[in-house]
């Protein structure tokens, strides 16, 4: 009853409260520019608008229409093995590497979807996306088996139990580290949405895009910002833990704020980086993540 | 080397080539040579007396004397001194020979002669069309005088744009259409680009979408002060520049001085515009790399400028202060205090950005070693202004043709070895502060006095070069009086004309991220270059459309189409 709950309550989160969350970053980012910024529901009226509008005819073969929605789908799906409050709502031994093939099916998507409109800049941008996944899912999946080492559990709520219980260990504060620096990627934020590159690439793999299949897009990006970031703080920043249930939640939600706004500033305090840059300094990230994977093993 | 060396060194080297010499004033030279004698006096001009070429400009005066003329103008930025080269040109063979093999940098200038006037440069390695548009017929070279201004040649049902075809490299990668309209340029202009993954291998380049033919409508319907108006209108952030230039070059060649005053309020706003238009390109560089929270603090530092310029001209842009022979609005003294009071905010938070800007590593990653120009490339192609400097070509027209109060003031000019990006920031950045320092200056020399110096009768046949250093760097105009109260010939060239040519030197091998900073590191001016007026020349009326009526035009224009 409760997983049921709490997967309806991830659920809401990410179709819902998503595009709010990014409400208040836009009010981060106009306040670091010294500007008035939109209103918090902004991104709900953009969503409307492109609902309302024409859809982008002509280029329409399968793979470009069904993109848009599998994306949505799959990060609404990676809702419900995301742990709120200790619990994952479809938790089952192995969660965790399910989880880290749900989440890479929403670029995928992205780059399918991008591929198949034919334009050469979708092309480019698809690129770069895939490029970036084999840097950055290693660091996902080192540092989730860091933590299942750590728990002696397959299972994400086991880890996370395991965790709350005892002090900040070594190899996951490394891990969590890691972990932070490839959400931003993850979620399209600078220095690292090469993919998109609006001033470069206009966009990449969603040049063509429009309307209806636009906004789903840009909403599975809004809910893949919670998503990750729940697992973010969750996983590797449990505490404090009271045992009732809506208070957890609570708190968990503060630090998905917390972390967010964190993640604004990084974005707003570098340019673009180039993909070899990107490439390199994400190396640098899955080594850093290696030597947290070591550290569980030797149980620190 | 004084302009009587040059002459002798010419008439010795080669003898009866020269065929007439003039030199109005100690700064400008007009020489006239025999047409096959134009290679070799260019070779030696260039590459002995390392000259650099403005501009080539051609001239219909088959109503006069029957004669075509073209000049290529050259400046000797150590000695002072421009030098204009003119060859005269059989209407009946319209063909001079090229100089392109020898000036890289006069590739566009002479296919821009062919369009206009029909004048063939033989030989030029390139000769595809560069201004007039795709539709334009084959055989109407608009700037011949037996062309009306207000022609309206008829429809054509094929177009050729004007591309090249691919090279040997080029023909198995892969063709990036960017533009004519992207989001990181502000103005129409068509890049295609070659590229290997993500690596550029080739580009090529249409522009001149927005040539609406200033230069005919000056020389058929305006009078010597409406052109001001409409050179200022040429550029949406210099427009001071060109009708200063505008004024400069008439003022030179009917010989008029203008009072020191005037002398000293065009120096101001001149450099007020160098100050909104630096701050202005290191927003939108720092925009095209994605860093937005540069972006918007530095246009919130350079929005008080616009405003100060709204204060002293009634206009944010576009001040209309120009006439020939000085300019129509002073500078008080209160407005004076407005203006120091102003720099000052404007200094201090500058230098916070600048400094900030300078010393974030993320930003060095992304421009230095990228879009680098060799100065041997600088020179070749003629690139002025900090794209020049940034090279460690030292020139700037404010030191090597002093104009105005430069003469009076004290300051140094930006130079930096780097050849990239990196180094035109920091060029760019330096001169923001330089010209906040040359307004204190100016405003501390301002002499009083009259604004307007009496202008008589302008006499024909006269020639001015006008230089003024912009902020993108030297804009040139070229007039030739005429009879009629108006200039018989006005040829304007903007600092990004030659820059522009630079551009794919700039790409090769670079990425595809590099593109548009690489685009935007010269600080493009499309309008410039394309010379565009938005105004209804013929008329001169302004007529304010309401939202139906437009309606109403754009469905009679859309049925006109359907019909079709």
């Amino acid at each position: 009853m409760k997983n049921l709950l709490v997967g309806l309550f991830n659920m809401g989160l990410v179709l819902l409260a998503a595009p709010l969350l990014d409400g208040v970053l836009r009010q981060v980012r106009a306040r670091l520019h010294s500007r008035q910024g939109p209103p918090l529901l902004q991104p709900w009226y953009d969503l409307a608008k492109l609902m309302v509008k024409d859809d982008q005819a002509g280029a329409n073969n399968f793979i470009f229409a069904a993109a848009p929605v599998i994306c949505l789908g799959a990060v609404l799906l990676a809702s419900l093995f995301i742990p709120m409050g200790g619990i994952v709502p479809l938790g089952f031994a192995g969660d965790a590497l399910v989880l880290i093939y749900i989440l890479t099916l929403a670029p995928i998507c992205m780059c399918l979807g991008g591929m198949a409109s034919g334009s050469p800049f979708a092309y480019v941008g698809s690129n770069r996306e895939i490029m970036m996944l084999m840097v950055v899912e290693p660091v996902l999946a080192i540092t989730l088996i860091a933590s299942a080492i750590k728990g002696h559990s397959l299972l994400l709520a086991n880890s996370i139990h395991y965790y709350v219980a005892h002090l900040p260990a070594l190899s996951l504060i490394v891990c969590g580290i890691a972990f932070f620096m490839a959400v931003q990627l993850e979620v399209a934020k600078l220095p690292f949405d090469l993919a998109e590159a609006e001033q470069e690439i206009m966009e990449g793999p969603l040049v063509e895009y429009s309307g209806r299949k636009l906004a789903l897009f840009q909403w599975s990006l809004y809910g893949k910002l919670i998503v990750f970031l729940t697992l973010f703080v969750e996983t590797f920043l449990p505490w404090p833990k009271l045992g009732n249930l809506p208070v957890d939640i609570l708190i968990t939600l503060v630090k998905v704020l917390v972390a967010a706004v964190l993640v604004e500033i990084v974005a707003q305090v570098f340019p673009r980086l180039k993909i070899a840059q990107t490439m390199r300094y994400f190396a640098g990230v899955v080594g850093f993540a290696l030597a947290g994977l070591v550290l569980a093993v030797m149980g620190l | 080397m004084t302009a009587e060396s040059l002459i002798s060194a010419i008439r010795q080297r080669f003898p009866g080539t020269l065929l007439a010499s003039q030199q109005p004033n100690p700064s400008r030279l007009f020489l006239t040579v025999a047409r096959e004698g134009m290679p070799p006096v260019a070779d030696y001009l260039f590459n002995t007396a390392m000259a650099r070429l403005i501009m080539s400009v051609g001239t219909d005066k088959s109503p006069i004397d029957g004669t075509y003329e073209v000049s290529y103008i050259f400046a000797l930025d150590r000695e002072n001194l421009i030098v204009s080269v003119k060859e005269v040109v059989n209407p009946a063979d319209p063909r001079v020979p090229s100089l392109t093999n020898l000036i890289p940098g006069a590739d566009w200038h002479e296919r821009e002669v062919y369009d206009l006037l029909g004048i063939v440069a033989e030989g030029h390695p390139d000769p595809r069309r560069l201004v007039v548009a795709d539709d334009w017929p084959e055989d109407i070279f608009p700037l011949r005088k037996n062309v009306p201004y207000s022609l309206r040649p008829p429809r054509v049902t094929t177009l050729k744009p004007p591309l090249r075809e691919p090279k040997e490299n080029e023909k198995k990668a892969t063709v990036l259409s960017v533009g004519p309209f992207y989001p990181t340029l502000e103005e129409p202009a068509y890049f295609r680009l070659y590229v290997e993954g993500e690596k550029i291998v080739g580009s090529d380049y249409r522009g001149f979408f927005c040539h609406r033919g200033i230069e005919k409508v000056t020389e058929t319907v305006l009078d010597y002060n409406q052109v001001p108006f409409i050179a200022e209108r040429i550029c949406g952030i210099c427009g001071f520049v060109h009708s200063a230039c505008y004024c400069m070059a008439v003022e030179q060649a009917a010989e008029i001085e203008i009072p020191p005053r005037a002398k000293y309020i065009r120096t101001i706003m001149l450099e007020l515009e160098r100050v909104h238009s630096h701050l202005l390109w290191i927003g939108l560089a720092a925009h095209i790399i994605g860093f937005d929270t540069v972006l918007m603090q530095s246009w919130r530092i350079r929005e008080p400028v616009m405003w100060l310029a709204e204060a002293i001209t009634g206009n944010r842009k576009t001040y209309g202060m120009n006439l020939v022979g000085g300019v129509r609005r002073d500078i008080d003294a209160v407005m004076c205090e407005q203006i120091l009071s102003v720099l000052a905010k404007v200094e201090t938070e500058a230098k916070e950005l600048v400094d900030a800007a300078v010393g974030d590593q993320a930003l060095k990653m992304r421009l230095q070693n990228v879009g680098v120009l060799s100065p041997e490339d600088a020179r070749k192609i003629c690139v002025v202004g900090p794209t020049a400097r940034a090279s460690g070509v030292a020139i700037d027209t404010r030191k090597d043709f002093p104009y105005l109060a430069y003469p009076e003031l004290d300051f140094k000019i930006a130079v930096q070895q780097g050849c990239d990006i990196w180094s035109r920031t920091l060029i760019r950045a330096e001169e923001t502060f330089t010209a906040i320092d040359l307004i204190r200056q100016s405003i501390k020399r301002m002499p009083a006095g009259e604004l307007m110096a009496d202008v008589g009768p302008i006499p024909p046949w006269r020639e001015g070069v006008g230089s003024v250093e912009a902020p993108r760097g030297e804009a040139s105009h070229y007039v030739l009086t005429g009879p009629d109260n108006r200039p018989y010939r006005w040829r304007v060239r903007a600092a990004t004309y030659p820059q522009l040519q630079a551009v794919p030197r700039m790409l090769d091998r670079m990425s595809i991220a590099d593109f548009p900073i690489i685009v935007g590191s010269v600080d493009p001016c499309f309008s410039c270059t394309e010379r565009v007026i938005a105004v209804d020349a013929t008329t001169r009326q302004v007529r304010t459309y309401k939202k139906n009526e437009l309606l109403a035009l754009t469905r009679q224009s859309l049925r006109q189409v359907i019909q079709k």
